[in-house]
């Protein structure tokens, strides 16, 4: 056991999948002597940069994440770093193609690609676009979101291991935000959500900062007496249906937290799952919590209006247990 | 450089194969994308690869690379009439995306362009391995205007990857003449970018295996990557029941007497290699061998619902 912020877990978990197979290597742009943007590649370059295993690359996402997915079509297994989620405009046809491979083989071909892309309000007041809904609709990518140091750990030797096209996204926000204890021997699988925290009134499915945010509310609401379960989905694709549908078996209510814009995110996958599979469990409607259909503002103050918080998150609880 | 007559009969019958499969193929599909006119250009760069070499085909010439790596013709037709028994089960088109396990990488969601990326990652894997594989990334002029292909020539040359670009160069984008989709000459864009560029007639098989041959040995010996353009030119249609009213018949017209097989047949016959009985027997022996794969996939089973995704979406871990 060791205490991390985000970041080093990250890193750590890097630095442990490269000490165990060789195919494992690491690319972007300024990732290599630089460490990467936030540090998300501190310390790699000193071990491993003489290996020829960290590769700095020029500004071309859409071709090093395409040589990602090629060396990762010949057996390697790259860990790309496409520095932020705005980005994932110019890998769209990568994830595309990466996604399909496995299935237009007949089965042959693997991709064991990792993605990596910060996203989120954060310190720096850029490049905070959520995208990682567009994915949604591509079969064969899985979308991974840790909200805690721990998961970051797990869920990325999980996703340098995984067969399948990873994006990994990794919040600005949590980043650097304290430490936690991170046992290096847990293993977290990939499509298995978690209860974050058990209650009995109300479900609260969210991931990355809304989790964060999502149990705070939840040790304010426990105050007035409500039990709010928070259900934390640390892979957002695919969803974990089984623990989504118990825990609404047990609440009857479902808010959904999102940081996505409201049209199109991915919670909306979670709310048409109850509703088609769990809508016998509900006492009353879903309510969903995103923010509107604009543009991730920059002003500290925009931002703060802009974004689902723990105030709202508990106003929604309590409107959820109203009907 | 002295060819074995071995060699110089595979390069035949390579491009006697790549007609073959224009008249089988063609005849039963009308969106076959034809071939007709470069073969050449498709024999002299496919031909004679290593196992680990990856390639990553222009469409019009898909099945003849996977052919000349070893793929199972009767399987690539049916992968071609989308049966059960082809390498992607009857879930992709064989005639644009090659098996991957003859190291074919595909045309997968249809965009070309991001190929050439993946090729260059097989180069990287093939670099990170030190095993002495290569990669062949092939683009069509109008490709040339992507700019994966950009991007990927760029950061071939700035990693020092062990890759061969080839510009299958007919002059024609879909209705989109040279004229009007690339600007400058594509070759001297390896000037540009500090790697070998040459141009070479891409109706003259030896010439591009020549090229090729070069450019693969520089791959090989880890010098780094090359450019290659084949000029050529499509005197098919886009695709086989192309109206194709938007061209210049005269210019196909002479075109068509610039055919490559027919210049490779006089210099075979003119070396005394091999005679026109000879290379007649061939492409007679190439054309029923075709028709007969062709014919056998046809009676091959077509999938049915429990053929749709027995394995689900994603890849699992091996057991």
């Amino acid at each position: 056991m060791s205490r991390m912020t985000f970041q080093q877990a990250t890193v750590a978990a890097i630095a442990d999948e490269m000490r165990a197979d060789r195919d494992v290597f690491v690319m972007g742009e300024d990732i290599g002597r630089f460490g990467g943007p936030l540090r998300s590649n501190a310390g790699l370059w000193e071990e491993f940069g003489d290996q020829g295993r960290v590769l700095d690359t020029p500004i071309s996402e859409s071709t090093f994440v395409g040589a990602g997915v090629g060396a990762a079509m010949c057996g390697k297994r790259p860990v790309v770093d496409l520095m932020f989620l705005e980005f994932l405009a110019l890998v769209m046809q990568q994830f595309l193609d990466a996604g399909a491979m496995h299935y237009y083989s007949g089965g042959t071909q693997r991709v064991p690609l990792v993605v990596r892309a910060k996203f989120g309000i954060g310190p720096f007041h850029g490049h905070a676009y959520d995208h990682h809904s567009w994915l949604m609709n591509m079969p064969g990518v899985k979308i991974v979101a840790p909200s805690n140091p721990a998961d970051a750990y797990g869920l990325m030797r999980a996703s340098i291991r995984d067969d399948n096209p990873v994006l990994f996204l990794e919040h600005m926000a949590l980043y650097h935000a304290g430490k936690a204890e991170v046992d290096r021997s847990v293993s977290v699988p990939l499509g298995k959500a978690v209860v974050a925290n058990a209650g009995s009134d109300v479900t609260v499915v969210s991931s990355a900062l809304m989790t964060r945010r999502a149990l705070a509310a939840a040790k304010t609401l426990a105050a007035e007496g409500i039990s709010a379960e928070v259900v934390d989905l640390r892979t957002i694709s695919p969803l974990d249906e089984d623990a989504i549908l118990s825990s609404v078996r047990k609440t009857g209510r479902l808010v959904v937290v999102s940081e996505a814009v409201k049209r199109g995110a991915s919670m909306n996958d979670v709310v048409a799952l109850v509703a088609e599979q769990g809508f016998g469990d509900l006492k009353g409607p879903v309510r969903r919590l995103a923010p509107p259909n604009i543009p991730t503002p920059s002003a500290r103050e925009l931002e703060r209006i802009y974004l689902p918080d723990e105030a709202r998150i508990c106003d929604e609880v309590r409107a959820s247990l109203a009907v | 450089m002295t060819r074995s007559n071995q060699v110089l009969q595979e390069l035949y019958h390579l491009m006697s194969l790549t007609r073959a499969l224009d008249k089988v193929l063609g005849e039963h599909d009308g969106h076959w994308h034809g071939l007709e006119g470069e073969e050449a250009t498709i024999a002299g760069v496919y031909h004679g690869h290593r196992p680990g070499d990856v390639f990553a085909p222009h469409y019009r010439g898909m099945v003849s690379a996977a052919l000349a790596k070893g793929a199972d013709l009767r399987t690539v037709m049916a992968g071609c009439l989308g049966r059960n028994t082809s390498y992607s089960k009857g879930r992709h088109r064989s005639d644009i995306c090659g098996p991957p396990e003859f190291g074919l990488i595909g045309l997968y969601a249809g965009s070309l362009g991001p190929p050439l990326g993946y090729a260059t990652g097989a180069a990287l894997a093939a670099k990170l391995n030190a095993n002495g594989d290569i990669a062949i990334g092939v683009f069509g002029d109008g490709s040339s205007s992507r700019g994966d292909c950009h991007e990927s020539m760029n950061m071939a040359v700035v990693m020092n990857l062990p890759i061969v670009f080839v510009c299958q160069n007919n002059q024609i984008a879909i209705s989109t003449e040279l004229s009007g989709g690339v600007a400058g000459s594509i070759a001297a864009r390896g000037a540009a970018l500090g790697m070998p560029g040459i141009k070479v007639d891409g109706n003259d098989v030896i010439a591009v295996k020549d090229a090729m041959d070069r450019a693969v040995a520089r791959a090989r010996r880890g010098d780094g990557p090359s450019l290659i353009e084949c000029e050529t030119y499509r005197v098919a249609g886009h695709f086989h029941s192309d109206a194709e009213d938007y061209r210049d018949q005269d210019e196909i017209a002479r075109w068509r007497k610039n055919d490559p097989i027919a210049r490779f047949r006089a210099y075979l016959i003119s070396r005394e290699i091999l005679s026109g009985d000879d290379l007649d027997a061939m492409d007679a022996a190439v054309l029923t061998e075709v028709g007969q794969a062709f014919d056998a996939a046809l009676s091959d089973p077509v999938p049915d619902r429990s053929d749709l995704a027995p394995d689900g979406e994603y890849a699992r871990a091996p057991a």
